[in-house]
């Protein structure tokens, strides 16, 4: 025990003593730590926002509620003026990965008026910051740890080789040598990047279940990198050329395929649908106006037979026909709105079904699925926005169709969105694909880096 | 100079051999030509479909039926923002800015329905275009085929050789800068052919073109004279390697993504709640057209039955909800540019913010560069943002005053003027930005680019110098 002990310290100091080694295991640390420490801020900086446009919101809410909740107030203007704030809070793992929630709004107000139109308003955000992408942990981990494993092990058997060592290494009773040296490099590897990690999940009390899948996600694409690197490099002849094939193999996975595959998606699956679901509801809304009333209310009692006999009204206008003009324009757009959808979904499938061959997109999938800030997860914000508007509707429809006045009391009844719960789901499938590539380059790479040992013990 | 051209020579014959090399470079050369092709048949499609879309909307404005005008302000029109040629050649911004606006009376809506916000995430890899190739990909070709350029002699001693038979330093690192120079433009040889052939068929402006050229040109040549002189001065190819390649990793992939977010740390923009609020406060301060005893149009009521010579409302020959109408739209349309111009101004302050950095890491300068010749820069989205906002003033203008002087003369409760009025209202046609009318936005990274140039020329010179000591 003790002396196998002793030979795993030498190892270790064997392997710090390089100058270059240590310098690329504190550079993942540090680039790690930085990256959390990104995540970190960027989470406490949406939810600071999103405190202070609550705040801001219920002070507006509070003008509206002066200005038209009286004892002789009306529902419908209320329900035109008081926009309700939803939010989706930054999901407890979505510091390591912050996906697309620094392009997806956070915070929307809607009011009754057709749900449609202001579902897709875009959040201010600058083009030019986001077109580069984030810099977060998941970047750190899908793009430059490979770098640094390529630092550390491209030149395994080159390096040996090279320094006329490498026979004397093979005679030297014991065996495992490759595997003490890789599995050595594999820990500090996971160690540098996984640590900071560790303390920015206990910072920000990250659910323990999640943080370590994410640390297995990470040590599967890292054991598929190594793999490919004992695999490479047992073959090749110069660390040199050993170093020049693996930075080739991570241009191509990293990216040239995923460029490649994202330029085939888009354009296999156009998503102008957005714009036709948006036009589309407008002509509706709008030829409301101009169709006779009597059609629209048709067309509304048909999904709301409970309001049926107190449609009529007297005068040109009535907010319970403005209203049911809107749903009617929603409900018409239905169609539209399931193959916009599709579309996206379609795109996420895709995606999905790369992230089974390329184990850097397959890392991106899991990670960003768990933190629940793919697009999937902003459908779902989007989904909780709809259930809330349809609880807004139901709210002041009797108001409006019973022609009751609308009160203080009443304000206060309004209904108040509660944020979803996060829905970080584990891609099993996925991970699994992921672990079925690692495991395989692994395993070919330990043959590969034997039969060198057998060679040159023969020879 | 002839010793240095021989030894230019030399280096071709070496990489030659070099079947890596030569893979890696076709491999390159491929990448560039299937993005060329990928992105204008991409461009073209978008193009295609932005027209068609814009045409529908225009007929569908035309073919509404009688209506009172304010409803037609509500109706309002839509505008999406042709592509700009070059765009093709890089992308820039265009995916993350939406190219669509809906613009309505009293009301600035955003640019909806970004292509980023539509993607999975492996748009943020990056997007196939020539730019990301010649940005990200060629810097590495370069790198690996200048690496070993003089540290290879400097460990085979064949540069002691060299310099024993008389070739100064100096001609060492010419030709070899020379050899390598060549070679990075050669590289980017089709890429300058494809933009060539798009200029020349008059698809796109021949300046820009020329310009993008050169920009190209100067990138592609700094990274081969990095590559020479990092070679020139670490001990061992392998060496020099291992600093090319930190080099490449820390200014191409980690500062453009790092900066941004120290850059967002430091200033924040406000979210669209906040600022359509502060909108709201800031036109309840205006007045209140409804309120009987509102001062500021009680004033405006005043002015405007002394304009017409008249004591009372109703004796106006116009419509005095129409006049209302374009007062207010006037006020607000102040108000909503104010807060346009704030929003553009804080985020020119963030990207100026990492522009400050392009010195350190000359990636963000050929960026911006291309970006703006390409047409696909901010400024170019905030171009059609501004020109699609004064159309909207106009529009909804035009549409205000015929409320004013057509309603008074129609009878009814409901009254409404002819749908004939909507083919009079104008259609928006988008003026292309000029790349070119913003020379700051050009100058300053191809200062940037020559700045790199020239301090490498200059660590070259010390670089021979030293090899020139070491022969002594």
């Amino acid at each position: 025990m003790s002396a196998s002990m002793s030979i795993l310290t030498a190892e270790l100091r064997l392997l710090l003593r390089s100058g270059r080694n240590l310098l690329a295991l504190i550079l993942l640390l540090l680039l790690s730590s930085a990256a959390v420490w990104a995540g970190i801020a960027e989470i406490q900086n949406q939810r600071a926002t999103i405190e202070r446009v609550a705040a801001e919101q219920a002070r507006d809410l509070a003008a509206v509620e002066k200005a038209n909740a009286g004892p002789e107030g009306e529902a419908g203007y209320n329900a035109y003026y008081a926009f309700m704030l939803t939010q989706d809070p930054p999901p407890p793992l979505s510091f390591a990965a912050i996906g697309q929630r620094d392009l997806q709004p956070y915070v929307l107000r809607v009011r009754v008026l057709g749900l449609q139109a202001q579902l897709y308003d875009s959040e201010t955000y600058n083009p030019e910051l986001a077109l580069p992408g984030v810099f977060d942990w998941a970047f750190v981990l899908i793009y430059l740890m490979p770098l640094v494993i390529i630092a550390l092990g491209h030149d395994l058997v080159t390096g040996e080789r090279e320094t006329g060592r490498l026979r004397l290494l093979l005679s030297l009773p014991g065996g495992g040598l490759w595997r003490r040296r890789v599995g050595l490099r594999y820990a500090a590897v996971l160690i540098a990047l996984g640590l900071p990690l560790v303390v920015g999940g206990l910072v920000m009390a990250a659910p323990a279940t999640g943080i370590t899948i994410m640390l297995l996600t990470a040590a599967l694409y890292a054991a598929f990198w190594f793999g490919l690197n004992m695999l490479i490099g047992g073959r090749l002849r110069t660390s040199s050329t050993a170093a020049a094939v693996m930075i080739g193999c991570w241009i191509v996975l990293t990216l040239i395929l995923p460029t490649l595959a994202n330029a085939a998606i888009a354009r296999g699956v156009p998503v102008a649908k957005g714009i036709d679901l948006t036009l589309a509801q407008r002509e509706i809304v709008h030829s409301g106006w101009d169709i006779p009333k009597e059609q629209t209310f048709e067309r509304f009692l048909a999904g709301h037979p409970e309001w049926r006999g107190k449609e009529e009204f007297e005068g040109r206008f009535h907010w319970k026909w403005y209203y049911a003009m809107h749903q009617v324009g929603d409900e018409a757009v239905a169609e539209h709105v399931a193959a916009y959808r599709a579309s996206l979904a379609k795109r996420e499938d895709m995606t999905r079904s790369l992230g089974f061959v390329l184990p850097g997109v397959g890392t991106m999938n899991v990670l960003h699925r768990l933190a629940d800030t793919d697009i999937a997860g902003q459908l779902a914000y989007q989904d909780s926005i709809a259930a809330f508007h349809q609880r807004l509707r139901q709210f002041y429809y009797p108001y409006l169709f019973n022609d009751r006045p609308f009160t203080r009391a009443d304000f206060s009844q309004i209904p108040r969105y509660a944020p979803r719960d996060h829905a970080g789901t584990l891609e099993a499938g996925a991970l699994l694909a992921l672990a079925i590539i690692a495991l395989l380059a692994l395993a070919v790479g330990m043959v590969q880096l034997n039969r060198v040992s057998g060679r040159s013990r023969n020879a | 100079m002839n010793t240095a051209m021989l030894i230019a020579r030399e280096e071709w014959r070496v990489l030659a051999r070099n079947r890596a090399g030569l893979i890696a470079s076709a491999l390159l050369v491929l990448l560039i030509l299937v993005s060329s092709f990928t992105s204008l048949e991409r461009r073209s499609a978008i193009e295609a479909d932005r027209e068609r879309y814009q045409a529908s909307v225009d007929t569908d404005f035309d073919a509404q039926p009688n209506r009172h005008p304010h409803r037609m302000v509500h109706y309002g029109q839509f505008v999406f923002r042709p592509i700009a040629p070059l765009a093709f050649f890089d992308a820039g911004v265009d995916s993350f800015t939406g190219n669509t606006i809906f613009l309505e009376g009293h009301r600035q809506n955003s640019a909806n329905f970004a292509e980023a916000r539509q993607s999975s995430l492996l748009l943020r890899f990056g997007q196939l275009t020539p730019a990301f190739v010649l940005q990200t990909l060629a810097p590495l070709l370069l790198i690996f085929l200048a690496f070993a350029s003089v540290a290879r002699e400097k460990e085979r001693a064949t540069l002691r050789l060299m310099l024993a038979q008389g070739v100064s330093g100096r001609s060492v690192i010419a030709g070899k800068l020379l050899g390598h120079g060549a070679i990075a433009l050669a590289v980017g040889l089709p890429a300058f052919a494809v933009l060539v052939a798009f200029a020349a068929n008059g698809a796109a402006d021949g300046a820009s073109a020329l310009l993008m050229i050169l920009g190209y040109g100067a990138w592609l040549l700094l990274w081969a004279a990095l590559g020479v002189v990092v070679s020139a001065l670490a001990a061992r190819p392998r060496d020099a390697l291992a600093i090319l390649v930190g080099l490449w990793m820390v200014t191409v992939i980690l500062l453009p993504r790092a900066l941004p977010e120290a850059a967002s740390a430091q200033s924040q923009l406000a979210t669209k709640i906040e600022t359509e609020i502060a909108l709201h406060r800031d036109l309840l301060k205006i007045g209140d057209s409804h309120d009987p005893d509102d001062p500021y149009f009680n004033d405006f009521r005043d002015r405007v039955l002394a304009r017409y010579g008249v004591a009372t409302v109703e004796e106006l020959p116009v419509q005095y909800a129409g006049l209302v109408s374009i007062e207010g739209e006037r006020l607000t349309t102040q108000i909503y540019a104010d807060a346009a111009d704030r929003q553009i101004g804080s985020e020119n302050e963030q990207n100026a913010f990492v522009h400050a950095f392009s010195a350190l890491s000359p990636m963000i300068a050929i960026r911006q560069l291309s970006m703006a010749l390409a047409g696909s820069d901010p400024a170019a989205h905030y171009d059609f943002l501004n020109q699609a906002e004064s159309f909207r003033y106009d529009f909804v203008q035009q549409l205000n005053r015929m409320q004013a002087e057509l309603l008074p003369s129609i009878e009814g409760d409901d009254p409404r003027i002819s749908a004939a009025n909507w083919q009079k209202v104008p259609r928006f046609s988008y003026e292309p930005a000029n790349p070119l009318g913003r020379p700051a936005d050009i100058i300053w990274p191809f200062a940037v680019l020559l700045g790199w140039i020239a301090a490498l020329a200059g660590l070259a010179a010390f670089a021979a110098r030293r090899i020139g000591r070491s022969a002594r």
